[in-house]
């Protein structure tokens, strides 16, 4: 069986301040245009037109990117337990407003009250 | 039935970027006269008219500086040598007048001719000539990287030729969700490098179904665990990052980056297959390019089948609308599986759209509806029924390979 080798590149390839090439900046394009429909909270904010080099391409993608799995993934989270929640705080709430309340008394419309009052 | 379709559980693509095949594979015609490569007749005229040969002085990393352009406008005056005229014929004589229009450098513009001699590239080289490569497999489009990768996933770019927004029209679906939705229910996954890295499929996939995505991290753990899914498509390294293991080198070989880091890259997507022997009996590997980045091919781009869709004249920016009626440069392909004599030169026709078509085909047998692309598209692997093309099946070999090479990464 053949063993190959296979060079590795030298340390001078990387280069993040490498100007952004069009296929990054239309990532970045598409990134932007996904972020708009995130949840406010998950958006970033950023002026993509300021973005000039590779390394500040690859910041805003993996930004974005985990802004999208981390609005999806809270999306998902089972609402089962929200109504639970829900129902429990409209419980709490009645039991409130039913001990505040005086015996027999209701809220009464406006036209009842002036009925009453003439 | 052959074994080596009968084994099959897994299809694994993996696409790089921006070479074309004559730059990446145009050496390996001194090698093996059957591949479609490049001779000494082979030549392009600069604007002074004087001819320019292919010569194998690429290098890894700094020559092609601008990125050559890969767009549509720029694409049509590589294959048709700037003839706008009604009855124009494709002649591949166009390449270093259109990086010439970049620079303005009539020295610097020969070099779109320049190729990679297979010592450069042990890797692509070496799995060229040990399996199968194709001499015929082209983009889908002439024009650039999202609607070529769009062929990959849908078997349509939906009537874009451009790099804007492309949205998904029903009813052709992603071959991700055909599988998944389909009874029994198949596994498909997109394999990103990693989230900084993230994926060019975002406006459908990504924002919609960021689930259907993975990184590499957890395709090297899938190989290793054996739990790959049925179909799985692995995106490279797009950008040069840091990451929480170290410096991470753009691997996709766009221009500029190295090109020495997408040999490794490939190598170790291969090496993560061939460790689990198991997976290794059972996994097809395609290799393939999205588009051939701007860069000289000597092979003229067939006409094909129409998809339903046109470009306009103003899309297109020709002038000249577009039916999708003709595929874009060729790019280098092969297959890779311990069941493919080695030496394998396929001369049939495909382009993107073939991955789709050959996925569908193979694990859900008929289906529609797809796009008349797709639908006319060739397919890699045989459907395994009753009566198999041997003709036409790669995976040929009646027992298992054991002299596959390995790489050191």
């Amino acid at each position: 069986m053949t063993l190959i080798h296979v060079p590795q590149p030298p340390k001078s390839a990387k280069n993040p301040n490498r100007p952004a090439s069009s296929l990054l900046k239309v990532q970045i394009e598409h990134l932007h245009n996904a972020e708009k429909r995130l949840p406010l909270r998950h958006r970033t904010n950023t002026y993509i037109n300021a973005i000039r080099t590779e390394g500040e391409a690859a910041e805003y993608i993996r930004e974005v990117t985990e802004a999208i799995h981390k609005a999806h993934k809270e999306a998902a989270t089972p609402r089962s337990l929200d109504v639970r929640k829900r129902t429990k705080m409209a419980v709490v709430t009645g039991k409130r407003r039913a001990r505040t309340r005086p015996s027999g008394a209701g809220k009464q419309s406006s036209s009842r009250r002036r009925e009453q009052k003439k | 039935m052959p074994p080596g379709l009968d084994n099959l559980k897994h299809i694994v693509v993996l696409m790089m970027e921006n070479r074309s095949f004559d730059h990446m594979l145009g050496s390996l015609k001194a090698v093996d006269a059957r591949i479609d490569g490049v001779t000494g007749q082979l030549a392009n005229p600069d604007t002074t008219s004087a001819l320019v040969r292919p010569q194998p002085l690429a290098e890894f990393q700094g020559q092609l500086d601008p990125d050559p352009d890969h767009h549509f406008p720029a694409v049509d005056l590589q294959i048709f040598g700037g003839d706008t005229s009604g009855n124009r014929v494709a002649t591949m004589q166009g390449f270093v007048k259109s990086y010439f229009n970049q620079r303005r450098d009539i020295e610097h513009s020969k070099k779109i001719m320049y190729y990679f001699t297979q010592k450069q590239l042990p890797v692509l080289t070496s799995l060229a000539l040990e399996f199968s490569v194709f001499n015929r497999w082209f983009a889908s489009i002439p024009g650039p990287t999202i609607c070529n990768r769009a062929f990959a996933h849908y078997g349509t770019s939906f009537g874009r030729v451009d790099m804007n927004l492309l949205y998904v029209n029903e009813p052709f679906k992603s071959i991700y969700d055909r599988l998944l939705s389909a009874t029994p229910k198949r596994t498909a996954k997109l394999y990103y490098y990693d989230t900084t890295s993230s994926t060019m499929e975002i406006t459908n996939l990504l924002q919609h179904q960021p689930e259907l995505f993975g990184t590499y991290q957890q395709f090297l753990q899938d190989c290793r665990r054996g739990t790959l899914p049925d179909y799985c498509f692995v995106e490279p390294n797009y950008n040069d990052h840091d990451s929480d293991v170290g410096e991470e080198l753009a691997s996709d070989q766009h221009p500029d980056h190295n090109v020495q880091a997408g040999e490794r890259f490939i190598a170790q997507i291969y090496m993560a297959i061939k460790r689990n022997p198991s997976l290794w009996a059972s996994t097809a590997l395609l290799i393939v390019y999205d588009e051939h980045g701007g860069i000289y091919d000597h092979v003229v781009p067939p006409e094909c089948i129409p998809d339903m869709f046109t470009a306009s004249a103003n899309d297109t920016g020709t002038g000249k609308e577009f039916r999708f009626d003709r595929l874009g440069v060729r790019v280098p392909a092969m297959l890779v599986s311990p069941w493919v004599p080695k030496g394998t030169v396929v001369n049939r026709t495909f382009d993107h759209a073939s991955i789709p078509a050959t996925v569908t085909k193979w694990f859900l047998g008929d289906y529609s509806p797809r796009s008349p692309r797709e639908s006319g598209a060739d397919v890699f692997l045989e459907p395994n029924v009753q009566s198999v093309d041997p003709a036409r099946n790669l995976l040929s070999l009646s027992t298992m390979r054991t002299d596959c090479p390995e790489f050191d990464v």
